[in-house]
C-alpha cells in the first residue's frame, strides 16, 4: 500500500497537542485561493523550481528526455505541459533549483519517518497527525498509517476540510484519537467563491463527526475578504454550538470535546506559489493584526464554546 | 539610565538595573577598546584609562586573544627567556600584580572588587623551552592537536574548604604543612620542589590578603564623603565585611557571597579559571543561618547574587543528586535562577534535569529563556553524565559528586584532575590525512573501506600522541605554571606539597574531545553515495575538486552534488550510521588504554569556539564544505541537515553518538518556535530537554531567540547592544563577536544550510 505524500515535518508544535509528526498528504478537493501549501493540491507529484538556487549547469536539459526543459538562446526554459514529472532532472539537480514535491510512499516509509520521535510523543503527549491537501482523498493510505501507528502505540490526529464522501472518513475513524477540521464558511456561496467547492457536504461532514465521540477542533483559517468579520466568525461558533448540542443529545459531552481555533492568515507560501508556476492570488491580503484575532476569538465565544486563537 | 538624586534610596531591583548598564557601558567600552571578543564575557572590567595597555595574547584556553593590561607592571623573569616559571616564581609575580592591581567598588553592588587583568597574558613565553617536548611536534602538527601542553585549570576546586577556612586559615595551612613536609620529606631535591611549592601559595594568599585590605580601606574612605545614605551604609558595609575577611572566614550569606567573588574573580585573574560547582548547596547554609536569624529576605539574597553574578561569569550547577542519590535542588536553587533573570546579562547558570531532580527547576528554566532570550540558563543531563562516568570504575557515590563547573565539563570539586576542554582532536585533519595518503599510493584501488581503514590507524596514531602529550603535560607543568590558586581549595596540594597537575589529588581523568564528527561523517557518506555507489564522479575527480578548493569548471556542480546527500541528523540515512561508527571508534581507541604512565582518558564531542581556527587550516572536505570554512560545530549535525530543521530529529541524532563515559557531546540547538511562552511554549520545550536526556544526550546549549531580531543585529550589531546569545557552552553579548562568528550563530538559525 502506498499514497503519494508531499513532506513529513517532525517537532510540529501547531497540529495537535504535544510535540508531533505531520504527514502531509498531496491532493486536495478544495482549491482555497490563499492556500499555505499550494504544493498539496494537485494530488500527483510537481517540480517545484526555485531559480534563485540554479547553477546554470545545464544538468536538466540533459536529463530532460521530454523536451519539457530545454535551451532556448543559452536560457533554460521550462515547459510544464510537456513535464510528465519523471524526476530525472530533479536526480541531476544539486543545486536544489528543482524539487521533486510529492513521492510515493509506502506505509512502512511513513513509519520508518515517524518512528523516530517516539520518544518526544511519549513524553510530551504528541503523536502524528496525517494532513495535506486533504489526507482523506487517500482514505486507505491514510486508514493504513493511522492503524500502524495505533499498533505502535502512538496517538493519532487527523486534518480534513471534510469535503469528502462520508464513507472515506468513516474508513479512518476507528484509528483517529482526534479530529482537526476546516470550517471556512457558512455561506455555501462564498465558500464557493473562497476555495471553489461550497459547503454543504463540508458541513455534512461535520454533523457526522459531532455525532461520534471522537474530541474535535474545529478551525477557522482567517483570511481577510473571506470570513474575517465579526458575523462571518460568529456564523461559524453558532454553527459549532450547534454541533455541541447535538453531541450532547447524542448522550456525549460536546462542551469538553468540540472546540474552535482561529489561525490567522500569514504569506509565507509566497515562494511556493512561484516555484510551482501559481497565481498567488492572496499575496495582497494583509495579515490580521493580534488585536482582530482577539475580537474574532470574542465573537465565537459568544457562543459559549471553547476558543483559541493565535 | 537610573538617575540617581544624592538622597533618594534605590530599590534591589533598582539596584539590578543600574548593575547591568554598569556592565553593558563596561562591555561596549572593552568592544572599542579590545576589539571582538569571540569568548565567555569573563566580567573582566578594563584598568582605568590611564593604566591600560593593549597586548596580543592567547587565552586560557588555548586562543589567540587581544587583551588589555595593567600598565606599568612589569613581571619579574627568573629564565634567560625572560619567562617566569615555577611556582615561587609564579606566586611571587601573582602577588605583585595583585598589589598594584587597581581597587574597584561599585556603590550600588553590595559585593566590592572587580578584576582589571589576566595574568596569564604576562606568561611569556608560555612553555619553559628547558621542557623540550619537540619530539612529539611532527604527529601533533600532522593531525593539527589540541594537545593540552600547558593548558590552565580546567578543573573544579571545592569553595566549601574556603568558606571553613578564610585566607587566615588557609595562611596557616600553608605554613603548617610547609613545616610538616620540611620535616618528613627525605628527597633533598623534592624538598627543594615542595618549599618553592609552599611559598608560591604564601604569595598568592599575602597577595589576596593586600587587595582585600586595600579595598576595605578604600570603602572606609569612600564612605566618609558619601552623601547618599543608603550608599554610604553599603560602603560602610563593605568596609566592615572585607576588613573582617582578610583573614577571618565568612560568616554571613553576603560575606560568603564577597568571599566567593574574590576568590573567582581572582581565581580567573591567575589562569582564567572559571569552575565554580554546585554555587546553591555551597551557600545554602550562610542562607539558612541568615534566614533564621531573621537578618536575610529573599530579595537581598537575589540582590547578593546578582552583585556576585555581575563580576562573575563562572559555570555553576543548580540542583542533582548529592553523593546519596538524593535532590539538591533547593529554595535558593530558584533564586540563583532568578538573579540571572533579573540580571539578564551573559551567565553560565547549569540547569540540572533528571528521573530525580526536581522538574519545577527545568520547568523555571525555560520559562526564563523565553521571558528573557538570553541563552541561560543551560541544561545538564545530570543522570547520563553520572551513569557515564561509573563506567570509569567508580562507584555511584562519587559519580553523583562530580559538578558542572565548565563550558561542556564537570569535576569532582577539590578531588579531581581533568583538562577539560583543553585537549582536541580535529577528525578533519586525521580524515584529510588518510585521503592524501590513500590517493597518493596509486597501487591500490580507492576505496570506501580502504579510507575507513587509514583514518582508523591515523585517529589511533592521533590519540597515540594526545596520551603522550598529556603524560608530558602532568610531568612538567608545576614546574611552569602551577596551579597555585586553585590548589588552595583542592583536597591534598597543600597537604602533599604537590600541585594538582602532579600528583596532588586524587583523581586523574583527561578529557579527550573529538571535533568535526559531522563535517566527517557527512564527507564519507557523500564519498560513499556519489563516487562508490552512484559513480557520478571517480575518486581522482573528486581529488582533483579538493585541492582545486571546488574551483574550475564543474567545481560548484561538484560541491553541491557531495553536499546535496542525506546528511548526520536527517534520521535513518547512511550518513547517520557514519556518525555513530566514527563516534564509537573514537569511543574505542580512547577507551582502549590509558596514557603511557597509566593515566585515564575519558572521550567527549565538542569543539566550542574552535570550530573557525580548526577550520581555517583545513582544505576542502567531501561534504562540500571550501577549504578553510569553519568544521561543524561538536557533535552538532551542519546547520541544513533537514529541510524541516526538526529539533528533535537533532536530538535524536546528538543522543546517538554521545561516547557516554561521564564527559559530554552537547546539543547547541537554536530555536525560535513560533509560539509564546503561554500557548505551550515552555511544554514543549521542556519535552524536547527532557527526552533528548532519556535518549542518552549530556547537555544541552540552547536559545530560544526571535530569528528575525538576530538577522537584524548581524547587520549592525550596536543597535542591539543588550542581545545575549549562547555562542556554545559559553554566553556572550551578540555585539561582542566577530563578524565571523556572528555568522556562526546566524547560520544556524537558517534551516536552510
Amino acid at each position: 500500500m502506498d499514497g503519494v505524500v508531499f513532506s513529513i515535518q517532525r517537532f510540529s508544535i501547531h497540529d495537535g497537542p504535544g510535540i508531533r509528526t505531520t504527514v502531509f498528504f498531496k491532493g486536495c478537493t478544495l482549491h482555497c485561493f490563499w492556500c499555505h501549501n499550494p504544493e498539496g493540491i494537485r494530488p500527483k507529484p510537481d517540480i517545484q523550481f526555485f531559480p534563485e538556487r540554479c547553477i546554470a549547469c545545464n544538468e536538466c536539459v540533459k536529463a530532460c528526455t521530454h523536451g519539457a526543459t530545454t535551451l532556448v538562446n543559452g536560457i533554460r526554459v521550462y515547459d510544464r505541459s510537456k513535464c510528465i514529472v519523471c524526476g530525472k532532472c530533479v536526480e541531476t539537480c544539486y543545486s536544489g533549483a528543482r524539487i521533486l514535491t510529492g513521492k510515493h510512499m509506502t506505509v512502512d516509509d511513513v513509519m520508518s519517518e515517524v518512528m523516530q520521535d517516539r520518544a518526544f510523543y511519549e513524553t510530551s503527549g504528541g503523536g502524528i497527525t496525517l494532513s495535506g491537501g486533504e489526507p482523506i482523498m487517500q482514505p486507505d493510505f491514510a486508514r493504513a498509517v493511522l492503524e500502524r501507528s495505533k499498533a505502535e502505540g502512538i496517538s493519532t490526529a487527523i486534518e480534513t476540510a471534510g469535503n469528502v464522501p462520508w464513507e472515506f472518513e468513516e474508513r479512518v475513524l476507528p484509528f483517529t484519537d482526534l479530529i482537526m477540521m476546516d470550517i471556512k464558511h457558512m455561506d455555501s456561496a462564498k465558500h464557493r467563491w473562497a476555495t471553489g467547492v461550497p459547503n454543504e457536504r463540508v458541513l455534512s461532514t461535520a454533523r457526522h463527526f459531532a455525532m461520534t465521540d471522537k474530541p474535535i477542533i474545529f478551525r477557522i483559517p482567517v483570511i481577510p475578504t473571506v470570513n474575517d468579520t465579526v458575523e462571518e466568525v460568529g456564523a461559524i461558533g453558532s454553527y459549532i454550538r450547534d454541533l455541541i448540542e447535538l453531541r450532547n443529545q447524542n448522550g456525549g459531552d460536546g462542551d469538553h470535546t468540540i472546540s474552535l481555533e482561529l489561525l490567522p492568515f500569514h504569506k509565507l507560501a509566497g515562494d511556493k506559489y512561484r516555484s510551482l508556476d501559481m497565481d498567488y492570488r492572496a499575496k495582497d491580503l494583509k495579515i490580521p493584526t493580534k488585536a482582530h484575532m482577539a475580537e474574532l476569538a470574542e465573537a465565537a465565544k459568544t457562543h459559549q464554546i471553547e476558543v483559541r486563537s493565535r | 539610565m537610573i538617575e540617581v538624586n544624592e538622597f533618594q534610596e534605590l530599590t534591589y531591583q533598582e539596584r539590578i538595573d543600574s548593575l547591568r548598564e554598569t556592565k553593558q557601558r563596561i562591555t561596549q567600552e572593552k568592544q572599542q577598546i579590545i576589539g571582538s571578543m569571540d569568548h565567555d564575557d569573563w566580567g573582566l572590567i578594563l584598568p582605568p584609562p590611564d593604566r591600560r595597555e593593549i597586548v596580543q595574547t592567547m587565552s586560557a584556553s588555548g586562543m589567540p586573544i587581544t587583551d588589555a593590561l595593567i600598565a606599568g607592571f612589569k613581571v619579574k623573569p627568573n629564565h634567560p627567556s625572560g619567562g617566569f616559571f615555577g611556582p615561587k616564581a609564579v606566586g611571587e609575580n601573582f602577588r605583585a600584580l595583585l598589589e598594584i592591581h587597581p581597587v574597584y567598588i561599585d556603590p550600588v553592588s553590595s559585593l566590592a572588587g572587580g578584576y582589571m587583568a589576566n595574568f596569564m597574558s604576562y606568561r611569556k613565553p608560555h612553555w619553559n623551552p628547558d621542557f623540550d617536548f619537540g619530539f612529539l611536534h611532527v604527529d601533533q602538527k600532522r593531525y593539527q592537536l589540541g594537545t593540552g601542553i600547558g593548558a590552565a585549570q580546567h578543573f573544579c576546586h571545592d569553595l566549601s574548604i574556603g568558606f571553613e577556612l578564610g585566607w587566615g586559615g588557609l595562611l596557616e595551612k600553608i605554613r603548617h604543612y610547609h613545616d610538616v613536609q620540611q620535616a618528613e620529606e627525605k628527597d633533598p631535591e623534592e624538598r627543594t620542589q615542595k618549599m618553592d611549592f609552599y611559598d608560591g601559595l604564601e604569595s598568592v594568599v599575602l597577595g589576596m590578603q593586600d587587595w582585600i585590605r586595600r579595598t576595605s580601606e578604600e570603602a572606609r574612605k569612600s564612605s566618609l564623603s558619601e552623601a547618599n545614605p543608603q550608599r554610604r551604609e553599603n560602603l560602610e558595609a563593605i568596609a566592615d565585611i572585607n576588613t573582617r575577611l582578610v583573614n577571618e572566614p565568612p560568616k554571613t550569606f553576603r560575606e560568603a557571597c564577597q568571599w566567593m567573588n574574590w576568590y573567582q574573580m581572582a581565581a580567573r585573574m591567575y589562569n582564567g579559571n572559571g569552575a565554580l560547582g554546585r554555587m546553591d548547596t555551597l551557600l545554602q547554609p550562610y542562607y539558612q543561618r541568615d534566614i533564621d536569624l531573621g537578618i536575610l529576605d529573599d530579595e537581598e539574597a537575589i540582590f547578593h547574587i546578582a552583585c556576585f553574578l555581575v563580576r562573575n561569569t563562572d559555570y555553576i550547577q543548580l540542583g542533582g543528586p548529592d553523593e546519596n542519590g538524593s535532590d539538591t535542588t533547593n529554595h535558593l536553587s530558584f533564586l540563583i535562577l532568578e538573579a540571572a533573570h533579573r540580571l539578564r546579562i551573559p551567565a553560565n547558570v547549569g540547569v540540572c534535569v533528571g528521573d530525580h531532580t526536581n522538574p519545577d527547576l527545568l520547568r523555571r528554566g525555560v520559562e526564563i529563556m523565553f521571558e528573557d532570550k538570553c541563552g541561560v540558563p543551560k541544561f545538564l543531563g545530570i543522570d547520563r553524565t553520572t551513569e557515564g562516568f561509573m563506567k570509569n570504575g567508580y562507584e555511584a557515590e562519587l559519580a553523583r559528586t562530580r559538578a558542572y563547573s565548565g563550558c561542556h565539563w564537570s569535576a569532582i570539586p577539590g578531588r579531581e584532575y581533568t583538562l577539560n576542554d583543553c585537549v582536541k582532536v580535529n577528525f578533519g585533519r586525521v580524515f584529510e590525512v588518510a585521503l592524501k595518503e590513500m590517493m597518493a599510493d596509486t597501487t591500490i584501488e580507492p576505496s570506501i573501506a580502504r579510507l575507513y581503514e587509514l583514518y582508523a590507524k591515523h585517529l589511533q596514531h592521533a590519540v597515540d600522541t594526545i596520551a603522550k602529550g598529556l603524560d608530558y603535560h602532568l610531568e612538567h607543568y608545576h614546574q611552569v605554571f602551577p596551579e597555585l590558586f586553585l590548589d588552595l581549595l583542592c583536597y591534598g596540594p597543600i597537604e602533599k606539597g604537590l600541585d594538582a597537575s602532579h600528583g596532588g589529588v586524587e583523581f586523574y581523568n583527561l578529557c579527550v574531545d573529538g571535533s568535526a564528527l559531522a563535517t566527517v561523517a557527512d564527507s564519507f557518506a557523500a564519498l560513499e553515495q556519489r563516487v562508490e555507489k552512484e559513480k557520478r564522479m571517480s575518486w581522482q575527480e573528486i581529488a582533483q575538486h579538493l585541492e582545486n578548493n571546488w574551483k574550475g569548471p564543474d567545481g560548484e556542480k561538484a560541491r553541491l552534488m557531495m553536499k546535496g546527500i542525506s546528511r548526520y541528523g536527517s534520521g535513518n540515512s547512511p550518513a547517520d550510521g557514519w556518525a555513530l561508527k566514527l563516534s564509537q571508534l573514537f569511543t574505542d581507541l580512547v577507551k582502549e588504554k590509558p596514557t603511557p604512565k597509566g593515566y585515564n582518558m575519558i572521550p567527549g564531542l565538542f569543539s566550542w569556539a574552535n570550530t573557525i581556527p580548526m577550520g581555517k587550516h583545513l582544505g576542502a572536505t567531501p561534504n562540500g564544505r571550501r577549504a578553510g570554512e569553519p568544521i561543524s560545530h561538536g557533535a552538532n549535525p551542519d546547520p541544513g541537515y533537514r529541510k524541516d530543521g526538526a529539533p528533535t530529529a537533532m536530538a535524536v541524532a546528538i543522543a546517538s553518538v554521545q561516547p557516554a563515559y561521564g564527559n559530554t557531546a552537547p546539543m547547541q540547538i537554536e530555536l525560535d518556535p513560533g509560539i509564546t511562552k503561554d500557548e505551550g511554549g515552555v511544554d514543549h520545550v521542556a519535552d524536547l530537554i527532557k527526552t533528548h536526556f532519556d535518549l542518552g544526550g549530556t547537555q544541552i546549549n540552547l536559545n530560544i531567540m526571535d530569528a528575525a531580531q538576530v538577522l537584524e543585529a548581524h547587520k549592525d550589531p550596536s543597535k542591539y547592544p543588550d542581545l545575549v546569545v549562547r555562542v556554545t557552552g559559553f554566553s556572550a553579548y551578540f555585539a561582542s563577536l566577530s563578524p565571523e562568528f556572528r555568522q556562526l550563530v546566524v547560520n544556524r538559525i537558517l534551516t536552510e544550510g
